[in-house]
């Protein structure tokens, strides 16, 4: 599967799905080069200049501490790009893991993916929740908590995948003609798994935010000091009436984000083997 | 491969009076990538009441398009027709409003389809599948459409009808459904019955036991059969003129002890020397070399001449006309009637 | 019928045995020593040490196991530590404001996702389309809580039409008209689950719409809105059916921020308290209630999908 013709195709005559990706490449540079075009230091607290009006020099305005929102809304495009692809690395490693080698060893298949059954027993927040209990908030943890919630839906979905695959002609000739385990996993079946996986990561990211933003709206997400989205909105939260901007701009970050990131996904799943569809409903 | 009755009934083309259906000149196109591409160019054939026309050809040739679009289910925006006419009934069934055609649909004309196994509503048994068909084109009370539901599946030679109009379709054999198919086809007494390779998904036994019905059938009720398939074979049996068509043209047209009796067309020819015969022993399957061109493979001339043992560069570049071989029997080729029987 | 109900929930009592020990592991595994946890900071060692017997923590952990699922069979789910009560009380106390504001949300979201969805799909490709399929993706994306803050400015603070937080009881003094304190929560929570709704059902359709029973339906002369309906959705329905149990299950975790942001009484927020309060007993209750209701759901989708699709085997 040709990378470059795979995602030429799926943006073709697809002007939102494009203009999202082109959204989402804007935020990953400026999760880069944060420190090179925010105006101000994110944390610096100016207490008389504090619920400033959008203007100049602050674009969007001031928090209730003085913070310029413009420059935390721009450290927190680092937080969604290190929250969203953070996340995706944890689900797909340990989730695509699990299903693929599930499906691919029957006998510790069926063991495994009861225990995956018992994980969706826990619906999602709440399994986030449960584990925020247990560990102290930070960025990893946040991180490592997202992932493995969405972890069991990938397996799920991995392996529905890898069983479709490992009934196919092509693995019996890779048998017959030698192969080992390792090699047929590796070279025959992951490469066929890669643009399902692509569309899978795309969701999970999207969904990601969303619950990285609900955590930190009930302040069980990331550590408070952390300049995020969710945290800003968390934050000002008592201000809506007084300082509208102040909601306005993180959350509508949040929304065109997860947006953008779901057109994407939806753009990328239509273009992949058909035999996948089914698969992927979305997370 | 006799087809001894069955070929002097009617001939092909114009007879004095109006055939049941009449198609001229139709042209069907897909539009895929932007671009318009002729799928069916220019065909012309008609069918008359108790008549069964074979449309005969190879996967691709615009057989089951022009079916559909006869039918009135090419709807969407990708498959079009582009032009010329199709007549029934005396009606002019493209300029005709979409609540007429629908009027016609499922009651004076009527469709069969290629997968039995699919073709059925799975949520639904089939005795109301048959019933909706019924209540829709006649005001008849539902106990009075389950009387004749019974009736039509004794008719298509359904074992204890009156327990099998409660069945759901996921228990009942591909036979079986075939025949349901046909019971709500025949439903509301169609003039015409179209018959997209209604056997080819079933099992040869199975197949002369459908193909046996739809004539015993035809007989019965004066039903026009416009049959379609790839197999050579069934046509023979069962139809009393054909047509054979090739990349969206009409190759050859006749009545079938006419066609049967000289071939005029190169690829006719070929069909019927790649059907393998039981009594005889054969060392080489014989096949029509080459393949079918895509769609987007833009030819000049004749469609078949890059596969054609008698071609020239005249068939290169020249698109041949309809010629009358002889009467009743219409070609489309610059050598008709030149290949070796 | 009766006999695949019993079977389906032979299969799922292994399940809910694994998971009440996930559950039962949940107080163990936090760090520190388990009847201090459960005592909260102000207990003396004392108290922790004749907890610690009482509740037999210096006994094996599987023994410790059977002893918790006893109790918990009897309804004996520990003692709240805030509370001071039995966790099921506590639990049970906001009980009636989740379910009341799960089954609104759910009204709120067959009754506009499903239609919504079913004409996105017959306008297929047209700008209809286009507008509802769009709208719909944005609609999911939309955090809650922020929807939340704005419904509650717009509608409570600038228009006053609505209240913005609590809920009394219905048998308090209003009855039936206190739902309406949980018209904007239920509004929040059904926005982006109807939005999924609507591209499940639409994708549902426009799947179905290509089978070849399709094909014969319209062949049958029908009106196009009853092929849509009547054969389309009534095929499509299947799997979108499977999607309405797990999603008024999502709904029970998912209030957890609404119920927050709309300071209502519900299960949800008692869950976030308890965890900022450190009541462990509350929480692995509140778990454990939770993960059941799921199963039950789940088993109920099961169910349902066998009534609706002749082809699944009562086997």
């Amino acid at each position: 599967m040709n990378a470059m013709n795979f995602l030429r195709n799926a943006f073709a005559g697809r002007k939102l799905a494009t203009a999202g990706f082109i959204w989402l490449c804007l935020i990953a540079l400026a999760a880069i080069i944060a420190p090179l075009i925010a105006p101000f230091d994110p944390l610096e607290i100016d207490p008389v200049g504090r619920l400033a009006e959008p203007g100049w020099p602050n674009l969007f305005g001031t928090d209730h501490f003085g913070r310029d929102t413009f420059s935390r809304a721009i450290y927190g495009a680092r937080m969604t790009v290190i929250i969203g692809m953070g996340s995706v690395i944890v689900a797909l490693v340990a989730g695509g893991a699990i299903g693929m080698l599930s499906a691919y060893f029957t006998r510790l298949g069926h063991f495994l993916m009861r225990g995956v059954d018992v994980l969706m027993a826990f619906p999602a927040l709440l399994m986030a929740l449960v584990l925020i209990t247990l560990l102290e908030r930070s960025v990893f943890n946040t991180i490592l908590v997202i992932g493995i919630v969405y972890a069991t839906t990938t397996a799920r979905i991995l392996y529905g995948m890898t069983l479709k695959l490992k009934g196919e002609v092509f693995v019996d000739a890779a048998i017959c003609s030698g192969a080992g385990h390792t090699s047929i996993l590796i070279r025959h079946i992951l490469p066929n798994l890669v643009s399902p996986l692509l569309v899978q990561a795309s969701f999970i990211f999207a969904f990601a935010q969303l619950q990285a933003a609900a955590l930190d709206f009930l302040g069980l997400g990331l550590p408070p000091e952390v300049p995020s989205w969710g945290n800003m909105l968390s934050e000002e939260r008592i201000y809506i009436t007084r300082a509208p901007w102040l909601l306005i701009y993180p959350g509508m970050l949040i929304v065109l984000s997860v947006f953008s990131m779901n057109l994407v996904g939806d753009a990328l799943r239509d273009s992949i083997d058909p035999r996948f569809k089914d698969d992927i409903a979305g997370v | 491969m006799t087809a001894s009755t069955r070929g002097s009934k009617t001939t092909l083309r114009g007879s004095d009076h109006m055939a049941l259906l009449e198609v001229e000149n139709l042209e069907i196109a897909v539009s895929a990538r932007g671009k318009l591409l002729p799928v069916v160019q220019g065909i012309s054939f008609s069918v008359d009441d108790n008549e069964t026309l074979g449309i005969v050809g190879e996967s691709g040739c615009g057989k089951s398009l022009t079916s559909l679009a006869i039918m009135g289910l090419l709807g969407g925006t990708t498959v079009r027709i582009t032009g010329g006419s199709i007549r029934f009934d005396g009606m002019d069934l493209l300029t005709l409003p979409e609540k007429d055609r629908r009027a016609i649909m499922g009651n004076r004309m009527a469709m069969i389809f290629q997968e039995p196994m699919t073709s059925l509503n799975p949520v639904y048994r089939i005795g109301d599948q048959i019933i909706e068909n019924l209540r829709q084109h006649q005001s008849i009370s539902n106990s009075a459409a389950r009387d004749r539901v019974v009736e039509l599946l004794t008719l298509v030679r359904i074992p204890s009808p009156s327990e099998r109009i409660d069945s759901f379709p996921h228990q009942m054999s591909g036979g079986q459904r075939q025949r349901v198919m046909i019971a709500m086809a025949l439903s509301c007494d169609p003039k015409l019955l179209i018959a997209d390779e209604p056997t080819t998904a079933l099992d040869v036994t199975v197949q002369k036991e459908v193909l046996d019905l739809m004539a015993d059938l035809q007989k019965r009720m004066g039903t026009a059969i416009v049959l379609i398939s790839h197999d050579l074979g069934v046509i023979a049996e069962t139809c009393d003129k054909v047509a054979v068509m090739y990349r969206g043209r009409m190759a050859e047209a006749a009545s079938t002890a006419d066609l049967f009796a000289e071939l005029a067309h190169p690829y006719t020819r070929g069909l019927l020397n790649s059907i393998p015969v039981v009594d005889r022993d054969v060392e080489w399957l014989e096949a029509i070399p080459g393949r079918v061109p895509t769609l987007e493979e833009n030819l000049t001339g004749c469609a078949f001449h890059p596969r054609c043992a008698l071609a020239t560069e005249l068939c290169a570049s020249n698109v041949p006309a309809t010629t009358e071989f002889k009467p009743g029997h219409s070609v489309q080729c610059h050598f008709a009637g030149k290949v070796a029987s | 019928m009766l006999a695949y109900t019993l079977k389906r929930l032979l299969t799922l009592i292994p399940t809910l045995l694994a998971a009440s020990i996930l559950v039962f592991l949940f107080v163990h595994l936090i760090p520190g020593d388990p009847a201090a946890i459960l005592l909260g900071d102000t207990a003396t060692p004392e108290e922790v040490a004749q907890l610690s017997a009482e509740m037999g923590f210096d006994r094996p952990l599987w023994i410790q196991y059977f002893f918790w699922l006893g109790n918990v069979l009897q309804g004996d789910l520990g003692t709240s530590i805030f509370f001071r009560e039995p966790v099921l009380s506590v639990i049970g106390s906001g009980a009636e404001t989740s379910i009341l504001l799960a089954t609104m949300t759910m009204v709120w979201i067959i009754i506009i996702g499903l239609p919504i969805g079913i004409l996105s799909a017959t306008k297929h490709g047209t700008w209809i389309d286009q507008i509802t399929s769009s709208g719909a993706m944005l609609a999911a994306s939309i955090p809650t809580f922020w929807l939340g803050l704005y419904l509650i400015m717009i509608f409570s603070v600038t228009l006053g039409w609505f209240p913005s937080s609590g809920f009394p009881s219905l048998s308090d003094e209003g009855g039936i008209s206190n739902l309406r304190y949980l018209l904007l929560p239920s509004l929040t929570l059904a926005a982006p689950n109807a939005a999924l709704i609507v591209r499940l059902v639409r994708a549902s359709m426009l799947d179905v719409s290509r089978e070849d029973h399709v094909r014969t339906a319209r062949a049958k002369g029908l009106h196009p809105s009853r092929v849509a309906i009547k054969h389309i959705f009534r095929n499509a329905l299947i799997s979108v059916a499977a999607a309405f149990g797990f999603t008024f299950a999502a709904l029970i975790s998912e209030a957890v921020v609404t119920e927050t942001v709309f300071s209502l009484p519900g299960i949800g927020r008692l869950v976030v308290q308890s965890i900022l309060r450190r009541d462990y007993p509350v929480i692995q209750g509140v778990i454990l209630v939770i993960v059941v209701l799921y199963m039950v759901i789940n088993l109920l989708v099961d169910l349902a999908y066998a009534r609706l699709d002749p082809r699944v085997s009562l086997k």
